[in-house]
């Protein structure tokens, strides 16, 4: 295991697409850090400044005012902390909830991967963001409702991939060797599959990190999402298009934000799938 | 090895190219012109409600060029245009009135239109009771006394011209054809100018010109106008600007300024009988607390809501009847956006430093609706005071404020206001009469000493001094207990194409345009 | 084979009806007053009591529930609480507006995306490669909305290249109505050779079909690329170069036929998914398909078409995946099916 950390640090430095987005990645984190110190206007999260509305980008706004007056640098790096939140927290429930049932399933077979198959199955047929609509218009609009409503409708992707690996992981020799020898389930479980089946579901869930955080977004423009005056990324581009022809900076500014948040996310899952596994190129 | 990959791509680029180059070559455009066609956007779905008995909302513009009713009023000049009905009169008691009805009329289905074909309409729409059919709940029996002329008898006194007039549920269509189903599969049996010739779903909905029209097609008309619903704003200004479309019934404000200096493009702001209503849940703490519900009236940056959300265009309001309708009156009290009022008023009601959190809800996808909650808020968050907004669908909102568990329901409730027919009692009826199993009077609000004199004004005659005094006193009452507030009295902003000509805007009918009349130029 | 088949079909039928219990269910938990909405804006209490019953609100979810799959099965889809229509219907008239786009955009986004992905494994490494993986990531990460209205802007108004809205101009319709067969307007015109429609259909696409596109481009050359360096590496490849191929023949016949088998089940996945994804989309260029329908229904708490478009495209899902999983057992009797 540790041997195995070594070698993938190794090739993380020699891969140039990793090291960029993880940096990108370590930038966002850092704005999200330090919003309340580097952005020139912390009080616009919430105070509207009605005399200073549509102002475009200058110097003393670099990215302008929005319809209310509020500086929309600020915001957008206000955003950054929304945003990588409900990555964080997205994907951490779909993975709490996915990752046991689906390596239970792989690791035992039988009845319960039935079980976990069929119903999985149920939730793959519905297209991701029409559970996540409805769950979150039955929770009520906001933003933790949002992100709990995404989570339910992500962890059958994650389930589904563990299981998988952990069925052709139960498969392999030394698995077999150490059952012959008579090792328990349950040690097998923690000490063999988990570790090695956990991989790819890394790599997607570091590539999913932006896709999260785009569903997110759509989910703000039904207005199903985080709620006004929130800065989050998804629902500034909602309220800016109403405006986008004449003032096209409450758009342009909070869309970049997220095309590059989610570009640093790909890239460095990309990077990461290349780095853990170099022949499993599979997907 | 390169030149294989990149040759084989080069070719396989190169016969697309012109495979997409032959299809053009092939088309040819016919040029629509000989026929006039007009293009009418508006946000909201086009067609809700294909049954004209039913009607209640954004199908007003198409309904209002498909069906006729027998009057139509004229909220500037306060006067009847006769349509279906050349002339009326009514009794003393203004209990009985009779309508002489215009011959020679044809339904779009070609029977013709007569007393019995009036009687069983409304007749129709009384029996259904859906949408606005209510206006007509005055009427007990309706009487066909000969072939073209038709008599109602009510049970109370009432303006049954406005009601005849309404722009909603007051159609006569053909009784043969009046099938609910047949209406709902896209067609229509009304007498108006312009009848169905295709739609498709509820957001498009294709026109032509009626031949045998009662009115005559002399002079230059429209053959054809399309009815298209256009959710997004910012298209439906790209449209208008590129001359796709004539008319766009409402824009927000930051695009009809844009538009103001576009040669291409003619800017009307309009007065309407529409307002944005607070409603405060009176039965609730901290808000069944009269000084409480006062001091949160004073905290709404009332001209900062208007010049922002509304662009300017609209008025801050001055109770709860809105501005060009009889009943508004200066005599009314008002609130005015005063943070050290309302800090003291909150002193006094034991809240010196605020320190509650109330939960407003309002309509979703409405940008001055939306502008004037965040100024509220902000303003709130001065006193520390937590308004916690959310904007929600329609169906939602009503499902919670309507809840059989007071528990659930929401503090404050927003919502748009405007009346069915030009008649100021909708405003305080509507919303403030007490309803045991609330329907609008979604603050909660019961005051017997309120009920009755609104039990007494609706027998006033329409417009009368002591109508409009009882208006004014019904209005402060409501200020003084500060059941519910309006915020402001918005004006329809329009942007027609220049070369639109003929169209003129009638408050009493919102974001209805008579194709009939209007022509291109 | 046959017995998969089988077996499959059954799974699937369980797993619709899952589906269908499934959103029964949350349609009924979302607060929401379907009375009142069909009855409308300034209903009265009595109105939307009488409307309650009417619809049948007062029973039991299960019985509610029973009650709808016996008609659902006859083919009542009930009655979309929005627009007054059978939910059938709206059906047939929305589906036909998505299905041509996304056939459309996933056209152009492998058209595109495949090559891109050929192009980039056998450049592995370099410039090129690097390049095109960006774009193919930039792809999928680009927010969609925001894209179509960048492009409504600069190549529709700046440039007025290309329409903004709409599958079809209104004049072109009324001189040149389409007849309705198939309502996939393009496929309409051609074979009835309405080609003044058929130009304007096809401009029509343009704008949302390339946004749309976006997202299967990414995804196709990622996906090739990467399949496309496996099987390069493998023996076969090495021994038809030592032969003598001309290296388009290899790339083509051998490695395409290997890395097209991934692409399939993507395209049979982002079809499902964008059948209600796109409904921002559709919402910008006034595209009248199931996304934006979807949508409505949802806000609006809409449950028989909510129960409509969610079983629909269940079976689309399910479909797709069921024929995809087969072609490729056919392609390659590799894969063990199981």
């Amino acid at each position: 295991m540790r041997r195995r950390l070594r070698d993938a640090a190794r090739r993380a430095k020699r891969n140039p697409l990793t090291v960029t987005g993880l940096s990108l990645v370590a930038l966002f984190l850092l704005i999200a850090i330090l919003a309340p110190w580097i952005a020139p206007y912390p009080r616009d999260t919430l105070a509207v400044h009605p005399d200073e509305r549509f102002s475009p980008p200058s110097t003393k706004h670099w990215f302008g005012t929005d319809e209310l007056g509020r500086d929309i640098f600020s915001r957008v790096i206000f955003g950054t902390r929304i945003s990588l939140r409900i990555g964080t927290i997205v994907v951490a429930l779909a993975l709490a909830i996915g990752i046991p049932l689906g390596i239970i399933a792989g690791t035992f077979g039988g009845l319960l991967d039935e079980v976990l198959m069929r119903v999985t199955d149920i939730f793959l047929s519905f297209p991701p963001l029409l559970l996540a609509m409805a769950i979150s218009a039955t929770l009520g609009p906001s933003l933790e409702n949002a992100m709990i409503a995404i989570a339910i409708a992500w962890w059958p992707w994650y389930a589904r991939l563990i299981r998988s690996e952990a069925l052709s992981i139960r498969e392999r020799d030394y698995v077999e060797a150490a059952r012959a020898a008579g090792a328990r389930w349950g040690r097998l479980l923690f000490r063999h599959v988990l570790p090695n089946s956990l991989a790819p579901v890394i790599v997607q869930a570091s590539m999913d990190f932006g896709s999260v955080i785009i569903t997110s977004a759509s989910l703000s423009f039904l207005g199903l999402g985080a709620q006004p005056p929130t800065p989050e990324w998804g629902l500034m581009i909602n309220i800016g298009r109403n405006f986008f022809l004449t003032h096209w900076w409450i758009v342009t500014f909070p869309g970049l934000a997220i095309l590059i948040a989610v570009l640093s996310f790909n890239i460095t899952g990309d990077g990461l799938r290349e780095i853990l596994d170099p022949k499993a190129e599979r997907r | 090895m390169k030149e294989g990959i990149s040759a084989l791509l080069f070719k396989i680029g190169l016969t697309s190219l012109f495979l997409v180059f032959a299809v053009f070559t092939l088309s040819i455009v016919v040029t629509g012109q000989e026929l006039q066609v007009a293009v009418h956007l508006q946000g909201a779905e086009v067609v809700p409600y294909w049954d004209p008995s039913d009607g209640a909302s954004g199908e007003i513009g198409l309904m209002n060029n498909l069906y006729e009713a027998l009057l139509r009023y004229n909220a500037v000049t306060n006067t009847f245009t006769p349509i279906l009905a050349t002339s009326y009169e009514q009794s003393e008691d203004a209990k009985t009135w009779t309508f002489k009805l215009r011959k020679g009329v044809k339904f779009h289905t070609g029977n013709t239109m007569d007393a019995r074909a009036v009687k069983a309409s409304i007749d129709r729409t009384i029996e259904r009771d859906r949408g606005s059919a209510y206006i007509w709940s005055p009427v007990d029996s309706i009487e066909v006394v000969d072939d073209y002329t038709v008599r109602f008898h009510l049970r109370q006194s009432a303006p049954l011209d406005l009601i005849a007039a309404a722009g909603y549920c007051a159609y006569i269509f053909d009784p043969e054809y009046s099938d609910h189903d047949w209406f709902n599969a896209g067609n229509d049996s009304g007498t108006g100018p312009y009848t169905v010739e295709s739609s498709e779903g509820s957001e498009k909905v294709i026109t032509k010109k009626f031949d045998d029209y009662w009115g005559g097609w002399e002079g230059k008309h429209f053959d054809r106008v399309v009815f298209l619903s256009v959710s997004e704003a910012s298209t439906r200004r790209l449209m208008l600007e590129t001359g796709k479309a004539d008319f766009c019934e409402q824009l927000p404000p930051t695009d009809i300024d844009a538009l103001k200096g576009n040669p291409a493009v003619r800017v009307e702001v309009n007065p309407s009988f529409q307002n944005l209503m607070v409603l405060y849940n009176n039965q609730r703490a901290p808000l069944d607390n009269k000084l409480v519900r006062r001091a949160m009236s004073y905290l709404i940056p009332y001209e900062d809501t208007v010049a922002v959300a509304l662009g300017g265009h609209g008025h801050v309001s001055r109770g709860v009847i809105p501005y060009g309708l009889w009943g508004y009156s200066d005599r009314v009290e008002t609130f005015t956006d005063s943070p050290t009022v309302a800090k003291a008023l909150l002193a006094q009601a034991g809240y010196p430093d605020g320190g509650f959190k109330l939960l407003l809800t309002y309509p979703a996808g409405y940008e001055d609706i939306r502008m004037t909650v965040e100024l509220w808020k902000a303003a709130c968050a001065e006193l520390n005071i937590t308004l916690d907004t959310r904007a929600m669908p329609t169906a939602e909102r009503n499902a919670i404020a309507r809840s059989p568990d007071p528990e659930k329901r929401q503090d404050i409730y927003l919502l748009y206001w405007w009346p069915d027919y030009a008649n100021p009692d909708s405003f305080l009826s509507g919303m403030f009469y007490t309803q045991e199993r609330p329907a609008y009077n979604l603050g909660y609000y019961s005051n017997p000493v309120f009920d009755a004199l609104i039990d007494y004004v609706v027998t006033l005659p329409t417009g009368s001094q002591e109508a409009i005094d009882m208006m004014v006193e019904l209005q402060n009452i409501l200020q003084q207990d500060a059941a519910g507030i309006a915020v402001w009295d918005m004006q329809y902003r329009r942007a027609i194409s220049a070369s639109l000509k003929g169209y003129v805007d009638n408050a009493a009918y919102p974001n209805v345009a008579f194709w009939y009349n209007c022509y291109r130029e | 084979m046959l017995s998969y088949i089988v077996r499959r079909l059954f799974i699937s039928v369980f797993s619709l009806f899952g589906a269908s219990v499934i959103a029964f269910t949350l349609t009924r938990i979302i607060p929401s007053d379907p009375a009142a909405m069909w009855m409308g804006p300034h209903a009265t209490v009595e109105q939307i009591e009488r409307a309650y019953i009417d619809l049948g609100l007062d029973k039991p979810i299960p019985v509610q529930y029973a009650f709808y799959m016996s008609k659902f099965l006859h083919g009542d889809w009930g009655i979309s609480i929005v627009t007054k229509q059978p939910v059938l219907r709206d059906l047939a008239t929305y589906l036909p507006a998505s299905i041509e786009l996304i056939v459309f955009g996933m056209l152009v986004g492998f058209a595109v995306g495949i090559p891109l992905g050929i192009l980039s494994a056998a450049k592995s490494g370099r410039g090129v490669d690097h390049i095109s993986r960006v774009f193919a990531i930039a792809g999928v990460a680009l927010p969609s909305f925001w894209l179509a209205m960048l492009l409504q802007l600069v190549l529709g108004k700046a440039l007025s290249l290309f329409p903004l809205i709409g599958r079809v101009d209104l004049l072109v319709e009324i001189m040149n109505p389409i007849r309705r067969i198939t309502r996939l307007y393009m496929f309409d015109a051609l074979i009835t050779g309405n080609f003044a429609a058929l130009k304007d259909a096809l401009w029509h696409i343009v704008l949302p079909g390339v946004t749309l596109a976006m997202y299967p481009l990414g995804l196709a050359t990622r996906m090739v690329r990467t399949t496309m360096l496996e099987v390069l590496r493998e023996d076969y490849i090495r021994t038809a170069r030592a032969f003598g191929a001309r290296e388009v023949k290899v790339l083509a016949v051998y490695a395409l036929r290997n890395a097209l088998a991934p692409v399939l089940t993507v395209g049979a996945l982002t079809f499902g998914y964008s059948l209600v994804s796109t409904f921002l989309i559709e919402s910008l260029f006034a595209w009248p398909g199931l996304g934006r329908y979807a949508a409505k229904a949802i806000v609006s708490v809409d449950y028989p078409a909510i129960m409509g478009v969610t079983l629909l495209v269940a079976v689309f899902y399910v479909t797709l995946n069921l024929g995809v999983d087969l072609i490729q057992a056919v392609m390659d009797p590799r894969i063990r099916l199981s």
